[in-house]
């Protein structure tokens, strides 16, 4: 479990919040702090107040593995390789290693034909399979996606979603405006001018926003 | 006096980078036009020619009855000048209250425009491009970064637009305003699906909602969310 309590950060203000197992969809309005509420849960920024606890760890103290919204802003390296094997780079791991669990990963996302590219000439929806790989390579306990499906078509998700639906990680954490996507994830996050309003599965948090235009489409349709 | 019609006229285009290419042929008139494709497929590059921002490698395009045209970029942050919210709004040569009432931001008016969430940012440059008329506008994601909420209210003030050519890229699969023509970019060429809901069946980029409506036997008539919750629901 993941566990929030009397959390402040920016215009973040959650009292309790358990996150489970599974894919959480966080939605909400424009500056509601779904970024805010990732980036803490991330150990990107830490809290003003309050504690978050990943299976009873702090979030600098577990693996987590982060994919911004905008596909040029995760890449510090240049080629495809050297991307995806940074973060075992920067545990010193034996170069043999390193080789071998990119090589791997390259295979498992069908990047191995990229691998000596340039990550600036690469597609949108390439560019996010790359950032995954980077951050999937150190297999984490939490997954991090922030809106990654703003920019990418249909397609494209559908390839990222089967990846990490069979990655085993733990705890899948993404932000979306897709309210389709949110309803097919296993729990449902809605904030609220910062503040966690509805959580549970996703029958239980849309049936509180049946009136808003947050409720799905495809519900709406009943399809 | 005679009333000057607009039109926008790509004859034999083609751009091409590499081993990539895209052409395009066709004759986009007034109206609201939805351009479909996936990431990569060459929306943006086609939205800067049909601009006349860049020059096609081959062919021909033109614009009649054409005197303003705008283009939105996917990233608002390419348009920023200002060094304040106000002064962004300024830049345009629009009243910063009037503006920021509309899209809620009245209390960022001091701030950095980059200080501002993605979503607050692109809802504050749509706001900009949206209060002004052109006989040319150029859509390039709109709707990328948006809340369900926001996206409702452009699909909205974009299916009441009366005047000019607009031309919608995107990639969206659920919310769009009510359209005139759709397009699609399918194998590397720009291709013409008809008007709704005649154009469905052309539409290979169809979203998931329209083709299931379609298949339960209840196409609708346009795609906006009012149309498709209409066509749903009808008896």
């Amino acid at each position: 479990m993941i566990h929030i309590a009397e959390l402040h950060y920016r215009a973040l203000a959650i009292e309790s919040l358990t996150i489970e197992p599974g894919v959480t969809a966080i939605i909400g309005a424009n500056g509601s702090g779904k970024t805010s509420l990732l980036k803490v849960c991330a150990g990107i920024a830490l809290t003003e107040a309050g504690t978050i606890l990943i299976e009873g760890k702090g979030p600098r103290q577990s693996a987590i593995g982060w994919v911004n919204e905008f596909p040029d802003r995760n890449f510090l390296f240049d080629t495809v390789s050297d991307e995806i094997a940074s973060a075992l780079r920067f545990q010193h791991l034996p170069p043999e290693v390193i080789a071998i669990r990119t090589e791997e990963i390259l295979h498992r996302f069908g990047l191995a034909g990229l691998s000596g590219r340039s990550v600036r000439e690469l597609s949108g929806g390439e560019k996010v399979l790359v950032a995954l790989a980077a951050a999937m390579i150190l297999t984490p306990r939490v997954l991090i996606l922030d809106e990654c499906d703003s920019h990418l078509d249909a397609r494209s998700m559908a390839k990222i979603d089967e990846i990490i639906l069979r990655s085993g990680i733990p705890y899948i954490l993404r932000s979306t405006q897709d309210m389709e996507t949110a309803a097919g994830s296993n729990r449902v996050v809605f904030l609220e001018n910062g503040r966690a309003r509805f959580s549970g599965t996703p029958v239980t948090v849309f049936s509180g926003l049946e009136e808003t235009l947050f409720y799905p489409m495809t519900w709406r349709c009943r399809l | 006096m005679a009333v000057q019609t607009v039109r926008l006229t790509l004859e034999g285009v083609r751009a091409s980078q590499g081993s990539w290419s895209i052409t395009a042929q066709g004759t986009f008139g007034e109206g609201l036009h939805l351009v479909s494709g996936d990431v990569g497929s060459g929306k943006s590059t086609l939205g800067l020619l049909m601009a006349g921002l860049s020059a096609p490698s081959s062919g021909q395009v033109t614009r009649d009855g054409i005197s303003s045209v705008m283009v939105s970029f996917q990233f608002p942050e390419y348009h920023i000048t200002g060094t304040s919210v106000r002064e962004e709004c300024e830049s345009w040569g629009l009243d910063p209250a009037t503006i920021l009432s509309s899209v809620g931001l009245e209390a960022c008016s001091e701030r950095d425009p980059f200080s501002l969430s993605r979503g607050e940012l692109k809802r504050l440059h749509l706001a900009c491009v949206l209060s002004r008329g052109y006989d040319l506008l150029i859509l390039d994601e709109p709707f990328s970064s948006l809340d369900v909420v926001e996206k409702h209210r452009i699909c909205n003030i974009l299916s009441h637009r009366s005047r000019g050519i607009t031309i919608l890229f995107s990639h969206e699969q659920t919310i769009f305003p009510r359209v005139d023509h759709i397009w699609e970019i399918r194998e590397g060429r720009l291709r013409y699906c008809g008007s709704p809901p005649e154009s469905f069946s052309n539409w290979q980029h169809v979203p998931p909602i329209i083709q299931r409506l379609v298949d339960a036997g209840k196409t609708p008539a346009n795609i906006s969310a009012d149309d498709l919750k209409e066509a749903a629901w009808r008896t």
